[in-house]
């Protein structure tokens, strides 16, 4: 389905007349420039007659998801990029800088991390054939509706499908020559609204891998039919029988009597909780939690929200050390674990792991096969993602940090584990020690999808 | 198929509600199964199966007893003229290796301990100089000791070492003092387990650890102070007959496999089972 596309900005379309020349820029500071000029021109195309919400808005459900130009003001308000037209929004929180001290102000913090790249609001970069569904998910990925990489792998998955129902193979080509290179721009689209996961990347590459492997001969809709199956195998597979199998693993390893402390919210750890609850194992919960997402409310929620309740305690990572002595076992999530054993996961999850190495108590982090990753990290630094300043913002009893000239506020979202501080990984194939995780055949991929 | 898989595991459930210690016969039927499920097996019907199975089986038994050889062979090595050696309670493939290296004209001195009276005597029988010291002097001669040599009970997933309990405490001073700490375990000791902690593993008495319920009345109290008296009994009721060793205690694992670093046990046991 076409979409017709909005924005193209020629380099040099605004000529930078309050700008030092472009020349002396750094990098970060060029690219500022390019996208506030892109944006000044998407405010002027707002008083424009509707540009594309009119092709969109039957097929997008949520009030919220067409990507018109309206919308995009309101993200670019809440600060996700920095442009001039958050005067206008009158937010209080952004990263923006004010046109007088131009690409100057850009402080310290941002210049190291600058490689991380902000993530942008979606809906200004639609570029190309782009299915509805991908430019929704998209939309609910730049929000942070849909978090976690579990839930990021399953949804685009499941949008893919429905791109690839929609699907026609034009004449004179063939489906496994011709469908990767109208996904090609889905994907780029969803790694536009926020960096691709791990697993996502994984899923991708093995359908990848489906596609060009399917058979020529067959009819199209049968090829189509083929390629579904395949991908509802691969989250049953790979994702829910995982998690089952892992649930089970792990839950052994709880007793009556445990304090299991867990970082942040993992929708794996979740289950493992709620899973030995049901089991009529009791064990007392530690939560800790750290800004900007406060994402162990959640977890919260819905521990004690069973019935009987688990016994929870819901705690900062400031309160940690102290915490620490009560605790027989730390039960964390992934994002993604490298060849090496360390584990890429939220922000502060390192910080749980060292402490717990420190008062010698186990720490098992849980982890499905399809989340390895054939790479090495060494740090945190070379690869992360900075969370939206949105989610800086103020709470009751804080000052709302406000970016001025020589103050950023920086909010990496991951770091990582080395394999040291780690016990063992609870994965589907069973407990393994971290310097073991690259003699494990399905992580090297050598499984089917 | 399945119904003999599920027969197997009965048989092996009952094994080891009979054993005392079920921990390294635990290991042995596991991998037994591992074979039966895991591996193709290409027979036209069950029966050929059936009879294949026994013999596999009954070839591996007789493969394992000349794997202590094999061990001793690999270990012997690491045995020099003067060698002060300490070890722990009894182990044939211990006991084997000293023997070997003696046979070899290298003179050592092997310093058992605790239980190892029983090794101590049968050393002295071979002409190899031996003294048994007291458990709660592994610190006082840890200085005079080449390495640490211990069997094993069975060795788990994470590289870590299940042994008669004292081996942990040895491994520690050994570590502690800078001592090579080398086990010795053959291969269908490996076990598929994965200990957390001291209390994480199976087949535990609760009563370990567990402190008397005390009396809360007074007068009991007063009455009973007088009549404690701990017996060798109750101790033994109370204590761990195993203990389980860090990976990262241990210097080397010599098995029939070939000699192995902890991680290396641990990658091997995953490349076996977590197909």
């Amino acid at each position: 389905m076409p979409v017709p596309t909005n924005i193209e900005v020629p380099k040099g379309a605004f000529p930078a007349t309050n700008q030092p020349s472009q020349k002396s820029m750094t990098k970060a500071e060029r690219r500022e420039l390019q996208e506030r000029q892109r944006a000044a021109k998407l405010a002027q195309k707002s008083s424009a007659p509707a540009v594309n919400s009119g092709a969109k808005e039957p097929v997008t459900p949520k009030p919220k998801a067409p990507p018109t130009p309206k919308k995009f003001v309101d993200a670019s308000g809440s600060g996700t990029n920095k442009s001039s037209v958050v005067k206008e929004s009158g937010a209080s929180a952004s990263t923006a800088v004010d046109d007088g001290a131009g690409g100057k102000s850009m402080s310290r913090g941002l210049r190291i991390f600058s490689h991380f790249g902000l993530p942008k609001p979606a809906g200004h970069s639609v570029k190309g054939d782009i299915h509805p569904a991908i430019i929704r998910l998209g939309l609910l990925f730049s929000d942070f509706r849909i978090c976690g990489s579990n839930a990021r792998c399953i949804a685009t998955l499941t949008a893919f499908k429905t791109v690839i129902q929609d699907y026609t193979t034009p004449s004179h080509n063939t489906l496994s020559r011709h469908l990767m290179t109208h996904l090609s721009p889905q994907i780029t689209h969803l790694v536009a609204a926020r960096p691709m996961s791990v697993t996502m990347g994984n899923a991708i590459r093995q359908l990848k891998l489906e596609i060009s492997g399917s058979d020529i001969d067959v009819i199209e809709q049968d090829a189509k039919d083929a390629l579904c199956q395949k991908i509802d195998n691969y989250i049953r597979d790979r994702i829910i029988i995982a998690d089952e199998v892992i649930q089970e693993l792990a839950g052994k390893k709880i007793k009556d009597g445990d304090v299991i402390l867990t970082y942040a919210r993992s929708s794996i750890v979740e289950k493992i909780l709620v899973n030995a609850h049901e089991e009529g194992k009791r064990f007392s919960v530690i939560v800790v939690d750290s800004r900007p997402l406060l994402e162990g409310k959640a977890l919260l929620r819905t521990l004690t929200k069973t019935n009987p309740p688990i016994p929870c305690t819901y705690a900062l990572l400031p309160a940690l050390p102290s915490l620490m002595t009560e605790v027989t076992t730390v039960l964390l999530g992934a994002h993604s674990l490298s060849a090496n054993g360390s584990v890429y996961s939220r922000a502060g999850t390192a910080l749980v792991a060292m402490i717990a190495k420190g008062h010698s108590v186990p720490v098992m982090v849980c982890c499905e096969t399809y989340k390895f990753s054939e790479g090495v990290m060494l740090d945190g630094f070379g690869k992360n993602e900075l969370a939206p300043a949105r989610f800086s913002k103020a709470t009751k009893h804080s000052q709302p940090l406000s970016p001025a000239p020589n103050l950023e506020v920086l909010n990496p979202l991951y770091d990582l584990t080395p394999p040291s501080c780690i016990t063992a990984v609870v994965t589907e194939v069973g407990l393994i020690p971290p310097s073991s995780i690259s003699s494990i055949p399905l992580a090297l991929g050598k499984t089917n999808l | 198929m399945f119904e003999l898989v599920k027969a197997l595991n009965d048989g092996a459930e009952v094994l080891k509600t009979r054993s005392s210690n079920p921990i390294s016969l635990n290991a042995g039927c596991e991998l037994f199964i591992a074979f039966v499920t895991l591996f193709p097996h290409d027979s036209v019907n069950f029966a050929d199966l059936k009879t294949k199975l026994v013999r596999q089986g009954q070839q591996y038994a007789a493969e394992a007893l000349g794997y202590r050889k094999k061990i001793a062979e690999l270990a012997v090595g690491f045995i020099k003229d003067g060698s002060v050696i300490l070890t722990h309670s009894y182990s044939r493939v211990v006991m084997k290796t000293l023997l070997l290296a003696h046979e070899r004209k290298r003179i050592s001195e092997a310093r058992p301990r605790g239980l190892g009276i029983k090794t101590a005597e049968a050393l002295t029988a071979a002409g190899i100089p031996s003294t048994v010291i007291l458990d709660s002097a592994v610190a006082y001669v840890m200085e005079k000791v080449d390495f640490v040599l211990v069997g094993s009970e069975a060795v788990v997933e994470s590289g870590g070492l299940i042994n008669a309990v004292g081996s942990n405490q040895m491994a520690i001073i050994a570590k502690a003092a800078n001592k090579p700490f080398y086990a010795l375990a053959e291969s269908y000791k490996f076990h598929r387990l994965f200990p957390l902690s001291q209390y994480d593993l199976p087949n535990q008495n609760a009563r370990i650890f567990s402190f008397p319920a005390t009396n809360s009345t007074n007068e009991e109290n007063s009455s009973s102070v007088a009549s404690i008296s701990i017996t060798q009994e109750h101790i033994s009721q109370n204590n761990p007959d195993v203990d389980y060793t860090r990976p990262d205690l241990i210097s080397l694992v010599f098995s029939d496999v070939g000699s192995l670093t902890p991680e290396g046990v641990s990658q091997y046991l995953v490349g076996m089972f977590a197909g």
